[in-house]
């Protein structure tokens, strides 16, 4: 007998998940079928255009906004890549004093609304910024160098989650023979490790670069007159004859996004079986 | 800790104790970053909350209490304000645990194979553009908006006679955070169906429980720390929203994250905001010495 469900509540659960499927997926469909429309975004359709795609490639404070993303994007992602790899390393690798008060530490943005995360960096730079002017003359004021401080410390805790369960599958055997063999401590990182880790690091590069892509509330606070994509398409979606450009651009970054994050979580589970089979069948386990 | 069956045991990964000073070397990075750029704002605005610190010629800079007491005594409005997003947060969560439980329900304890795949299908939404799906519903409920212009042109309703109610209210602020909420919550309560043991609910059966007697006995309590963390890892943030609310709340879908940021970007009254920033924190934090152990962090990253 089939404990969990029976026939009928099975069936009732599929049409269930269907229609969630539906809920999710509808309206962002919507919203790309509208974004060819030859008129406002509204029904009835008026007719097949690109235009609003072709406008949007012409725009130049849109396409500075992307610039600005994909800038910010790339540099906090590389950095919180970086940091959550030593995090990861720390956590699985070491035993050390307080590893649970560390790990509490570099988990807890999880927890913390964006919103108060924003304006106490916000603050604290601006009373930085104070102090600077006062004894020396000089300010750094705000911008893209904030929002990439921002976008790591809350990227930080998910790259570092993405690394720690390929580590802790990640046989120390290896390392241990590579050093009989003879490697010293950076050799043995940059020939054995590192390449075993490369699919981890890729796609929690990934998963932070759309979670920096995407970000506003933080971005909201600290980007000054440096408005990055998310920023500029909000400031902008009070002007209702920018609407079907915003949503043309937008429904690309939504599929493209949806495809690195596909492609992220595959490489993820494809290199963790792997690492499985590779280590059965070897015997290092 | 994850553990592989192979030739007859598990990988062991053997932590070292390898020296204090090169784990310190490890993290000093990761926490000169988090302490820099984390705890030391966080502790910034608390100290600026009580004028230990002042900004603005318009900042008291002297310590005291004042403003939490003004605040916390209900003289200001925003007390009010937010219980009403408490009242808010609690309805979406609620929801979003409701709409969540029979798809991780359904994926965990009914699906055999490409699991994963649908797992996906569901999460998939949530990492990518937020905005773009607010945005969506400002378009579909709006008063000129996709529904309404669907049920004019269907002869439903007439054209000078919309659905007004759909946009900017707190139905609508509901809705859309429900909607944004869904996929990421399905995760933690997938999670712990998953690893509930099937011999238990075997054994159940075996025992004379129906299938419904068995799920109110025996899944449902044991999948309630999932069910508890799910509900947290919506309400924290949805306490903090001011976004959503800002495009699709109007003024009565107004929230405390609204008030918040209007202190920071349009009302310039720094030290009010740290307040509200700080009880906003402190109520969370306490949200979390109560119900953290069931967070398990990992099911944010991990299928």
């Amino acid at each position: 007998m089939e404990v969990a469900t029976s026939n009928s509540a099975r069936r009732v659960l599929t049409v269930f998940f269907v229609v969630l499927v539906l809920f999710l997926y509808l309206p962002i469909a919507i919203l790309a079928v509208l974004s060819f429309n030859d008129g406002d975004v509204t029904f009835p359709l008026q007719g097949f255009t690109t235009e609003w795609y072709s406008r949007s490639l012409s725009n130049p404070s849109l396409l500075a906004a992307l610039r600005r993303s994909a800038i910010v994007a790339t540099a906090s992602s590389a950095i919180a890549v970086t940091l959550g790899t030593l995090v990861a390393f720390a956590l699985v690798r070491r035993r050390f004093v307080g590893k649970s008060v560390a790990s509490a530490l570099f988990f807890s943005p999880l927890v913390v609304p964006y919103l108060v995360f924003g304006i106490s960096l916000l603050v604290l730079l601006t009373a930085f910024d104070r102090f600077l002017a006062d004894s020396t003359g000089y300010v750094i004021g705000l911008g893209l160098h904030a929002v990439v401080i921002g976008h790591v410390v809350v990227s930080l805790p998910y790259t570092a989650l993405t690394i720690i369960p390929l580590l802790e599958r990640l046989s120390i055997s290896l390392e241990e023979a590579a050093q009989d063999l003879g490697a010293g401590p950076w050799h043995r990182f940059r020939r054995v490790t590192l390449p075993l880790l490369t699919p981890a690091l890729f796609s929690s590069f990934l998963i932070a670069f759309t979670l920096s892509f995407d970000e506003y509330a933080i971005a909201s606070f600290l980007a000054g007159t440096q408005a990055t994509w998310p920023v500029f398409l909000f400031g902008q979606l009070r002007v209702p004859s920018q609407l079907p450009q915003l949503v043309a651009v937008s429904s690309v970054i939504f599929f493209a996004s949806l495809l690195l994050v596909l492609t992220a979580e595959i490489t993820r589970r494809m290199s963790a079986r792997r690492y499985g089979e590779a280590f059965a069948s070897r015997g290092l386990a | 800790m994850a553990t592989l069956e192979g030739a007859g045991s598990p990988v062991a990964v053997r932590a070292r104790r390898g020296g204090g000073r090169s784990t310190l070397g490890l993290l000093s990075g990761p926490l000169v970053w988090v302490v820099l750029f984390f705890v030391i704002p966080v502790g910034f605005i608390a100290a600026y909350s009580v004028g230990a610190v002042s900004l603005f010629p318009t900042d008291s800079g002297v310590l005291s209490l004042q403003d939490w007491g003004h605040f916390l005594g209900g003289g200001s409005i925003y007390l009010g304000l937010f219980w009403k997003s408490i009242r808010i947060s609690l309805t979406v969560s609620l929801v979003v645990v409701l709409l969540a439980y029979p798809v991780g329900y359904y994926l965990a304890l009914c699906v055999r194979r490409r699991k994963y795949v649908l797992l996906l299908l569901i999460i998939a939404p949530f990492l990518t553009s937020f905005l773009l799906r607010v945005l969506a519903w400002k378009v579909i409920l709006g008063e000129q908006g996709v529904l309404n212009s669907f049920l004019s042109w269907s002869h439903v309703r007439s054209p000078d006679d919309p659905i007004t109610w759909l946009l900017y209210g707190q139905f609508a602020v509901m809705l859309v955070l429900a909607y944004v909420w869904v996929p990421f919550v399905a995760l933690p309560i997938f999670v712990s169906l998953e690893n509930l043991d099937r011999s238990v609910l075997e054994a159940a059966g075996d025992l004379g429980a129906s299938r419904w007697r068995t799920f109110v006995r025996v899944t449902l309590p044991l999948s309630l720390p999932g069910v508890l963390a799910a509900f947290l890892f919506v309400f924290i943030p949805t306490i903090g929203e001011f976004v959503t609310p800002l495009l699709v709340g109007g003024p009565s879908g107004y929230m405390f994250g609204n008030a918040i940021n209007n202190l920071f970007t349009g009302a310039l009254d720094w030290q009010t905001g740290s307040v509200l920033a700080l009880f906003m924190l402190t109520v969370v934090a306490g949200l979390m010495a109560l119900f953290g152990r069931f967070l398990q962090v990992r099911s944010v990253a991990t299928g």
